[in-house]
């Protein structure tokens, strides 16, 4: 793989990175933005894709290949006009959202690392990792898919869902034929039935709280990632 | 007699007298019963000569008469007595299904099954203790045609299709390889064994393969009755009881298959490679040929239901009639009847639902839980029946091997099939999950039917077979059907969330899944999501709007979801009483506003003229005052044959509290609201006196417009909404009619017209002219359409 990509140091260094390095404790939720997108930046900092070394060799590829034909401009990096080229993210009604949610904040161009963390949120979580008691969480942990969840409705990170973001959210799932009230009353509905502590707005340990019972490691796994 | 109801009989101290009079009742009827089969044989033959010798008699005698006496009463039991037996049979059946749960320790111990096989024993008994011939009961022909299809119906038709699509590799892994791997590996071992046998020339040496093959194919089919029977009773969790239920209806094909394969060739004697390979093709053909047949049944059904807004009252039987229908198209052809039967229900299900009414809903429902109640109860016995006629030829070896090879098969399948699929699991299977299914394999009547229909000519061994067939059957139901249940307590294996959906959980799986699809599309995988979310568009764009009437099809999931918890609540706060008093004000509000909550706001959002009450509270307001004069049901999502209904009551603490604020709420919003009126028709109008004469008849009409009627002073001063800006409903007063031809669909529905604009602007309710005041009110107020109270059901692939 890194012979085909010559310019492509931050693959190399992924592999690299899985073979040579250890686990490294990722602190808790990162709130800090992940390193700037570029293609040459050295592996410095917390290297997430080493907690996700079990992505095997081939997923890799495979994703890579995926992101080259995606990258039409063929830089190396991803702009949000490469995802929206894709047809079926057009008419899906969280389309914009999901793709603003590989951009970390003020960037423009997602690389490889950037896309691969997304997505190694996606990963079916396996038996022992379940088990594992290891300090760090890995990403795709169900703690960490429904804070991913979490963070594509709460678009200006405060941590909480208020009804407005709510009320878009829902707006853009519903279509443009039910009326507003409706929808107000569908989010006050909402906000009721999981709001514990009365701030009238969802927080994430409520988010966590309502969705106990849904089955969140098989909804949000990909089976390929594996 | 006495000792049949003696076990019943027994605990008397604390019985009621309801319960005394039924055991009497039971008494009676098995009286009964045994005193007329002997009756029937012996009455004609003897009344009629004795009538005709005394009738000539008299004629001899009073020659002036030429006519012999009239009969005043007369016994000819002969005339009816086909369907005195059937009817006879089916008292029976419900009696004891009565009579068990007066007993409430024995049925949590023993499940309702083995009672009933035990029942059916004691009725063979009797009936042969009477000295009678045993009736063939369970002949093919009554099992398959006639008591078999309404089980599978109701099953198919109440199919939860999520959890199915989402497992279905594993299920039909289940069904096609594992009962391939059953019926080959009991085959074979099975004609080892007779081969093998020591000593004496038995008849086991003449036993051939194919015929050994033939008994394993029907003995190795998970049966869909004795599951459904079982299962219902424990309450596992929703994975475990779809992965078995799933595999016991699929496996059908390959049974079907197997079985005239087989049948077919051990009368040549040998099966080559081509045999192997048609009867690959044949299984594809047999198993999708199935589903198709199924499939169109059940889109003439959606698109005849379409229409049926005028007949209503036979709505239910069109379900009822091209599910039949299906049934007997695809056992024409010989392709899988039960494969056909369910997807027939499953398909027609979401479009028939839309276009359907409420009442005709629930006719549906009971009526195919009452008959799939019976027929299982009826099969049961009938096996007991057939167990103590059927002739018999026991074989030790033999029967007991074909035990233990069931069971064993049935293990290592299990086993190894699991360690496959578990690769390509999200959710891997565990062993308490493996060992449950293992267990769950119970066999039935099924595969009594299928020895049944062997002949003795081709299969001299057929009795060996049938007494094996049997014995197999009573080892799984009685032994693993009593013991599956202390047995998934030990284990702790997951129960059955009883817990109602909240609207929390249906935003946020909604959510998921469209997050999921897009992660799908960014990733290039066309997995799951992907397509079911191409499903689903095909599914609106186009199926919904061919196969559902107007525009009942085109409110989203999440909206009509809402609708029902809304209107369950209303219901609920009525019920409980929550101290909430509707004032006389609201009724004329109620009626001239948004009837049909479904209809959205106009395209223009600012024309609002009256903005304090949405229309979620206007529909609350609406059922809390309907319910009054009709109470209505919950629909259970599952398929559970004992309780149809959930109890409205098990509501947790947080709901209580959202009820107290919905009640402050909507006082406060009432007694906003008593400072407007809308003008009320004049109770003279044409529209209400249609109303109050058809107040018998359309209860649901009755409140709404009779407190119109009532309305004494409308007060037109108070309020007078922009005529052009407001989306208001007026009930049509232009067009009198007899009172007695209340059908306000008829009327409505003449618009034709205007229902087309309508259309094309997506449902925008739009404010009319001064002139003829027409809205389309749908079904509301002869029916609230299904949804009205009622739980979400999953839609077509959610």
């Amino acid at each position: 793989l890194a012979k085909s990509c010559p310019g492509q140091e931050t693959v190399t260094l992924y592999l690299r990175g899985v073979a040579l390095r250890g686990r490294r404790p990722r602190p808790a939720p990162p709130s800090t933005s992940p390193p700037p997108a570029s293609t040459s930046h050295p592996i410095k900092q917390e290297d997430n894709l080493t907690e996700t070394r079990l992505v095997s060799h081939s997923q890799i590829t495979r994703l890579y290949s995926r992101f080259t034909s995606l990258d039409k401009g063929e830089n190396g990096t991803l702009s949000r006009e490469d995802f929206q080229r894709i047809p079926e993210l057009a008419i899906n009604p969280l389309g914009d959202r999901i793709i603003n949610a590989f951009f970390p904040e003020g960037e423009d161009q997602v690389n490889f690392r950037g896309f691969m963390r997304i997505l190694a949120h996606f990963r079916p979580i396996e038996d022992n990792e379940k088990k594992s008691v290891a300090v760090s969480e890995p990403l795709n942990s169900r703690t960490n898919k429904l804070l991913f969840a979490f963070r594509l409705y709460d678009l200006d990170r405060d941590d909480k869902i208020s009804r407005e973001e709510l009320l878009q959210v829902l707006r853009m799932m519903v279509g443009v034929n039910i009326s507003d009230d409706q929808l107000g009353s569908i989010a006050d509905r909402t906000i009721q039935e999981a709001d514990t502590n009365g701030d009238n707005s969802i927080s994430f340990n409520e988010f966590i709280k309502v969705l106990e019972k849904v089955d969140v490691e098989q909804k949000m796994s990909i089976r390929f990632l594996h | 007699m006495t000792s049949g109801t003696g076990p019943r009989g027994r605990p008397g101290a604390g019985r009621g007298l309801p319960e005394r009079g039924l055991l009497l009742l039971l008494v009676l009827v098995l009286l009964e019963g045994s005193v007329v089969f002997p009756l029937g044989a012996a009455s004609s033959p003897d009344v009629d000569p004795r009538g005709h010798s005394e009738d000539r008699a008299v004629a001899e005698e009073s020659q002036n008469y030429s006519k012999k006496a009239f009969p005043v009463l007369s016994l000819d039991y002969h005339h009816i007595h086909v369907p005195f037996e059937i009817a006879l049979w089916v008292l029976l059946a419900s009696l004891m299904k009565l009579g068990f749960h007066l007993i409430p320790r024995l049925s949590s111990i023993v499940p309702e099954s083995c009672l009933l096989i035990v029942v059916g024993l004691l009725v063979g008994g009797f009936i042969k203790l009477a000295g009678e011939k045993v009736p063939p009961v369970l002949d093919s022909q009554s099992f398959f045609l006639c008591l078999l299809p309404p089980i599978i119906l109701d099953a198919g038709y109440f199919l939860p299709i999520r959890p199915f699509m989402e497992n279905l590799g594993t299920i039909l892994m289940f069904a096609v390889v594992g009962t391939l791997w059953n019926a080959f590996f009991v085959g074979g071992l099975l004609y080892a064994v007779c081969q093998i046998q020591p000593g004496n020339p038995s008849d086991l040496h003449n036993l051939e393969l194919l015929p050994c093959l033939l008994f394993a194919s029907i003995i190795s089919a998970v049966d869909p009755v004795a599951v459904l029977a079982v299962f219902e009773e424990i309450h596992i969790n929703e994975l475990l009881h779809i992965l078995v239920f799933g595999e016991s209806l699929l496996n059908d094909a390959v049974t079907v298959v197997l079985y005239h394969l087989f049948e077919e060739y051990s009368g040549a004697g040998t099966v080559t490679i081509l045999d192997g390979v048609l009867g690959v093709i044949s299984f594809l053909v047999v198993a999708l040929g199935g589903v198709l047949v199924g499939a169109i049944y059940g889109f003439l059904a959606a698109f005849t239901s379409r229409f049926t807004s005028h007949v209503r009252v036979i709505e239910p039987l069109f379900v009822f009639v091209y599910s039949y229908m299906a049934y007997l198209s695809a056992e024409m052809f010989h392709l899988s009847g039960i494969m056909a039967l369910i997807a027939c229900g499953a398909v027609m299900r979401p479009y028939v639902e839309a276009n359907i009414s409420h009442k005709s809903h629930t006719t549906i429902k009971y009526f195919l839980k009452m008959w799939s109640s019976v027929s299982e109860t009826l099969i049961f016995i009938f096996l007991g029946v057939a167990t103590v006629d059927g002739p018999h030829s026991w074989n030790w070896t033999f029967v007991t091997v074909t035990v233990l090879l069931c069971l064993v098969s049935r293990v290592i399948g299990v086993i190894g099939l699991t360690f496959v699929i578990n690769k390509f699991r999200i959710v891997k299977l565990t062993t308490k999950d493996q060992f449950i299914v293992a267990y769950g394999g119970l066999r039935g009547a099924i595969a009594f039917s299928l020895g049944f229909l062997l002949e003795e000519k081709h299969f001299p061994m057929r009795d060996m077979f049938l007494t094996a067939i049997i014995t197999v059957i009573f080892f799984t139901v009685f032994v693993q059907g009593m013991t599956i249940k202390p047995l998934v307590e030990l284990l702790a294996v997951k129960k059955k969330q009883e817990a109602k959906r909240t609207i929390n959980e249906e935003i946020h799986t909604q959510f998921l899944d469209h997050l999921l699809t897009g992660i799908e599309d960014i990733c290039g995988h066309y997995g799951h999501h992907h397509w079911k979310d191409k499903l689903n568009r095909i599914n609106k764009k186009y199926v919904k709007k061919c196969l559902i009437a107007d525009e009942r099809g085109r409110e989203p999931q999440l909206i009509a979801f809402y609708h029902k918890m809304e209107m369950k609540q209303a219901i609920e706060l009525v019920e409980s009483g929550g101290g909430f008093k509707p004032p006389s004000a609201l009724p004329s509000t109620v009626s001239m506003q948004n009837i049909q909550p479904k209809k959205p706001a106009a395209a223009k959002p600012v024309q609002r003229a009256l903005p304090q009450l949405p229309k979620g509270r206007e529909e609350e307001i609406r059922t809390i005052l309907r319910s009054n004069l009709q109470r209505t049901r919950q629909r259970l999502r599952s398929y559970n044959r004992h309780t149809l209904v959930a109890d409205p009551y098990e509501e947790g603490f947080s709901d209580f509290i959202i009820k107290k604020q919905k009640i402050i709420e909507l006082e406060k919003k009432i007694i906003h609201m008593n400072n407007l009126t809308l003008p009320a028709a004049p109770p003279d109008s044409p529209t209400l006196c249609r109303a109050r004469l058809a107040s018998g008849t359309e209860t649901d009409f009755k409140p709404a417009q009779q407190q119109k009627g009532k309305q004494s002073s409308p007060d037109p001063q108070a309020y007078r909404p922009k005529r052009d800006s407001v989306p208001t409903i007026q009930v049509d007063l232009a067009s009198p009619q007899s009172p007695d031809s209340v059908n306000l669909m008829d009327e409505f529905r003449a618009n034709g017209s205007r229902r087309e604009e309508e259309e094309d602007q997506g449902l925008t309710m739009r404010p009319r002219g001064e002139d003829g005041r027409r809205e389309q009110l749908t079904r509301c107020l002869s029916d609230p359409g299904p949804s009205a109270d009622e739980d979400e059901d999953e839609p077509f692939l959610p």
